[in-house]
């Protein structure tokens, strides 16, 4: 049963991930604009138990930090003052769900004390709530993409391997066309095709409907090879012969069986599509300032001397492994739970 | 024959129909290249609209479509805004580069992958099996980005590799030697780096296909008759995994092409990748639209000459 | 058995179908021909079975008077109505009357649904009774079928090959159909379910008044239970006879040989074991 331990631990995993995602308000101790100009580019806070004195403390503290004035850019701990780590702080308020707003953080430190867990960027900017809160943005991106694809292409597949004939031949064809263009390469010229300057929830949600759009074609094709061959095993003809309508035998026949290869399209699209709308911000073609996408928070990586000296700037990046790592193993787990329910 | 001719009329076609979509989605977009140029005071709109004209860029979309196309048959692809010239030497040059950084990525991935796949498909089920199969997994739920932007902080931190770019400034004065050291120290990082991209899914793939020829009942007849394993594993069991090899080798294009994009972003090799991305930034539309056909045109020459591979090695697709 | 000579319930008359194909690699087109110029009549309460070897076109013939399939040219009459002027409307009606049953249960079966579900199927495409009334015809069906009424909730996977056709069987009896067809249905059967289905078949003919049309390729096998026989050769039925006189005095060469391949166990063992 090892297979269902890999799907099990990976839907748990992804489900908290998501959780902790969804409610990045709570769980990020500063909102993703919120700057600090005396700490750019410092690094994560330390967290400590033992004081100076070698006194264990359980609720573990952090130090102010200052300029550091021998080395330029470089810190110093200051630990004269003690900031111990309260849980359900009021801080700056954000917004729960829609209109709903409200003040509780999950943990943080009193003032001037600063929990910079993943440390700051140029402007002084905490970087863990920034990566809270631009996983809404690249996983929404990622999820309402993947959707999108994969029920276009349902829609399409369905329709192409049930009616057969010249529809199936055209609408192969067209997707033949999407096929035949690399994607990131299909994905940016849609990209030039869009005004350069706009405002960014519109650039959202056009980046994300063009994912969607051009990315039907591999999954139509799956789809439209289950539906050929649900429409002719023998229970579909035998509704037919019981005067079933089309719609029918689709509905409570054909999509049903479809369910397998759908969900495992969707569990291997989702990561391909965050990685997508990440790579694009990365390069400056996607949401911009100050929506805090991964890309925008990697980005700076472009440069030199930020890619060399400071290297929390990188964690990002390197959280996307165990996301991926997990969406991977959950459509692993699902592609031969697909193959062992032979039809 | 036939079938050559047919595949290719279709390549054609399908290039038509891709240049024309492309074309009407670009032309159609709001904003052009003298975006910029009018928010100039300096200069009047009229000197705008008169270089526009000049371009041609204030006919139809159909008549500017019949020009690109002549334009195509003279091989320039209309006309870059961005760098005065014709889009098409830009390209070629571009395109070569792109060529050469793919080429050499895929040569070393296959070079690193066909041994690796073929000895964990021998020794199935061992120690260096599984932990070969650790590894494979692990790299592949590594974003790209991730690996080309590691791949920098080596090439900066160790300064063994140059960090970018396909010269170093100065090369020229180096005789051909010197020049072909310089080219491949350049080249070094960014194929490198695209054939980690490549290896797992082909390491797995290639292993896949020998353990599927190795088990088939013919190896199987074979081994019983006591024919040496070497010669098994060359003349029996390769022959036949090379058949979903060679297509999943046509296949794979589209995805080197999207991740040399990326490379050539970050350590900023010269390719049609990185003019893509400049001409977008730039709102530059023939290179866009050339940039966009030529890399079709790679991914179905890619499948097409997979497709061939295919038909000349494996002589069931032959009997007609 | 009622022989009703005058106006038998099924006549067919020269039907023909054919099917175009095409030559997988070279694409060109080649036609098929499935059967042609087929004669038939079954009379209403009787067992006709049609015998042939595969690939003989038995079972698209099936399927054409299953209704499934238009058959190319020739006429079909289903008591006394010419079916040759039906629309799809009509003729989806005429469907009701008739029935089609798998030679492989487990694929006719849709393996997600329940027995009770599966048998209820054609009252719901028919939008025939509440949810309550069709759970009762479901059920009253199993028990008609030989199928304890508690298995109502199992899935197809769960029931042996022989419960599998009960099932099928069940199901095509909600309509009320005049007429079934069963396309080698009982061939993928062990002995004695055979006979067991051989048997329900038999009493649900007597209380329903029921139409057979049997598919077989086993001319033993047929003489249990058919009433006629018609026999199928490379697409034309070339003979058609009451079973008595078949087995008795065949009157076609073709018919002989069929009889003459099929030894009895008495001339085996003479032959092996003497």
């Amino acid at each position: 049963m090892k297979r269902w331990h890999k799907l099990g631990a990976g839907v748990v995993f992804l489900a908290a991930f998501h959780c902790l995602i969804l409610f990045a308000g709570f769980f990020a101790p500063y909102s993703y604009t919120s700057r600090d100009r005396r700490l750019p580019f410092a690094p994560p806070t330390r967290l400590h138990f033992f004081d100076e004195s070698g006194k264990f403390h359980a609720r573990p503290f952090v130090y102010d930090i200052k300029d550091d004035p021998a080395h330029f850019g470089a810190y110093l701990t200051d630990t004269g003052r003690r900031f111990p780590i309260r849980v359900f702080v009021f801080g700056a308020p954000y917004r729960v769900a829609g209109p709903f707003s409200a003040r509780v953080h999950l943990f943080g430190v009193d003032d001037p004390g600063r929990i910079f867990l993943m440390g700051t960027d140029a402007f002084g900017r905490d970087q863990f709530s920034r990566f809270l809160y631009g996983g809404q943005i690249s996983l929404l991106a990622g999820l309402i993409a993947a959707f999108l694809a994969i029920s276009l292409g349902m829609l399409v597949g369905g329709i192409a391997g049930f009616y057969g004939g010249w529809i199936d031949n055209a609408l192969m064809r067209s997707g033949e066309l999407f096929l035949a263009l690399p994607w990131l390469y299909l994905l940016f010229a849609v990209r030039a095709a869009l005004p350069l300057q706009i405002d960014s929830t519109q650039v959202f949600l056009l980046l994300v409907a063009v994912m969607g759009l051009i990315g039907w074609a591999r999954p139509a094709r799956l789809i439209r090879g289950v539906v050929l061959s649900a429409k002719e095993r023998n229970f579909v003809v035998a509704a037919r012969g019981f005067g079933a309508s089309d719609s029918y035998l689709l509905l409570r026949h054909i999509i049903p069986q479809t369910g397998g290869v759908v969900l495992t399209q969707l569990v291997l699209l989702i990561p391909q599509y965050i990685l997508a709308e990440v790579t694009l911000t990365f390069l400056g073609l996607g949401v911009g300032e100050p929506m805090p996408s991964w890309g925008t928070l990697l980005a700076s990586l472009q440069q030199y001397f930020i890619l060399s000296s400071y290297w929390w700037m990188f964690l990002p990046a390197l959280i996307l492994m165990p996301l991926f790592l997990a969406y991977y193993s959950a459509a692993d787990a699902l592609q031969e739970r697909l193959k062992s329910v032979s039809l | 024959m036939k079938l050559l001719s047919r595949r290719l009329l279709h390549a054609v076609l399908l290039l038509l129909a891709i240049s024309f979509l492309s074309f009407a989605l670009l032309q159609l977009a709001p904003g052009d290249y003298f975006d910029e140029m009018r928010l100039n005071p300096q200069i009047s709109a009229q000197t705008i609209e008169g270089i526009r004209a000049q371009y041609g860029l204030d006919r139809s979309l159909p008549v500017r479509y019949a020009f690109w196309l002549f334009s195509v048959l003279q091989g320039k692809l209309g006309f870059s805004l961005s760098s005065g010239m014709p889009v098409g030497p830009l390209l070629w040059v571009r395109a070569r580069n792109t060529l050469l950084l793919t080429s050499t990525a895929t040569f070393l991935a296959w070079a690193l992958a066909l041994p690796i796949g073929i000895w964990n498909a021998t020794k199935k089920g061992k120690w260096t099996d599984r932990v070969t199969s650790l590894a494979t997994s692990t790299l592949l739920t590594i974003p790209e980005l991730l690996i080309f932007l590691c791949l920098l902080l080596v090439a900066a931190r160790t300064g063994w590799f140059p960090s970018g770019g396909m010269i170093s400034p100065g090369a020229d004065g180096l005789n051909a030697l010197g020049k072909a050291k310089d080219l491949a120290c350049h080249l070094l990082l960014p194929a490198a780096g695209l054939a980690m991209v490549m290896m797992p899914a082909l390491i797995r793939h290639i292993r896949a296909a020998m353990i599927e020829a190795l088990e088939s009942p013919f190896v199987r007849a074979a081994r019983g008759h006591g024919i040496p394993r070497v010669r098994i594993l060359f003349r029996y069991a390769l022959p036949v995994a090379a058949n979903p090899l060679i297509s999943l080798a046509g296949l794979s294009v589209a995805t080197l092409l999207s991740a040399s994009l990326l490379v050539e972003m970050i350590l900023s090799w010269p390719g049609l990748g990185a003019l893509m991305v400049e001409a977008i930034l730039a709102r530059d539309v023939y290179v866009v639209i050339g940039v966009v056909m030529l890399s079709s045109m790679f991914l179905i020459a890619g499948n097409l000459f997979a497709d061939l591979l295919l038909f000349a090695s494996d002589p069931r697709i032959r009997v007609e | 058995m009622n022989m009703d000579q005058q106006n038998p319930f099924v006549r067919v008359q020269y039907l023909s179908k054919s099917y175009v194909q095409r030559h997988p690699l070279t694409n060109a087109k080649f036609i098929v021909h499935a059967f042609d110029g087929v004669n038939l009549t079954i009379n209403r309460g009787t067992t006709l079975a049609l015998v042939g070897e595969s690939g003989a076109g038995k079972s698209s013939l099936a399927r054409c008077l299953a209704l499934l399939e238009r058959p190319a040219k020739g006429e079909l009459w289903f008591d006394g109505l010419n079916l040759a002027a039906f629309g799809n409307n009509q003729l989806s009606v005429m469907r009701r009357q008739v029935q089609l049953i798998f030679q492989d249960s487990a694929s006719s079966l849709n393996p997600r649904m329940t027995a009770a579900e599966i048998i209820a199927e054609p009252l719901v495409i028919q939008k025939e009774g509440t949810k309550a009334e069709q759970r009762q015809r479901a059920l009253a069906l199993m028990e008609e079928a030989g199928l304890p009424r508690e298995w109502e909730t199992k899935l197809p996977h769960e029931f042996s090959g022989g419960q599998r056709q009960r099932l099928a069987i069940a199901r095509a009896l909600t309509l009320r159909p005049k007429l079934l067809i069963l396309d080698e249905s009982l061939s993928n059967l062990d002995i004695a379910s055979q006979d067991q289905i051989l048997k329900l078949l038999s009493s649900l003919q007597k209380e329903h008044s029921l139409t057979y049309l049997h598919i077989s390729h086993d001319l033993r096998f047929v003489s249990q239970f058919a009433d006629e026989i018609a026999v199928m050769h490379e697409g034309k039925i070339i003979d058609k006879e009451p079973a008595a006189e078949l087995f008795t005095q065949p009157k076609d060469a073709y018919t002989e040989e069929l009889l003459a391949a099929m030894p009895t166990l008495e001339t085996i063992c003479a032959e092996r074991f003497d």
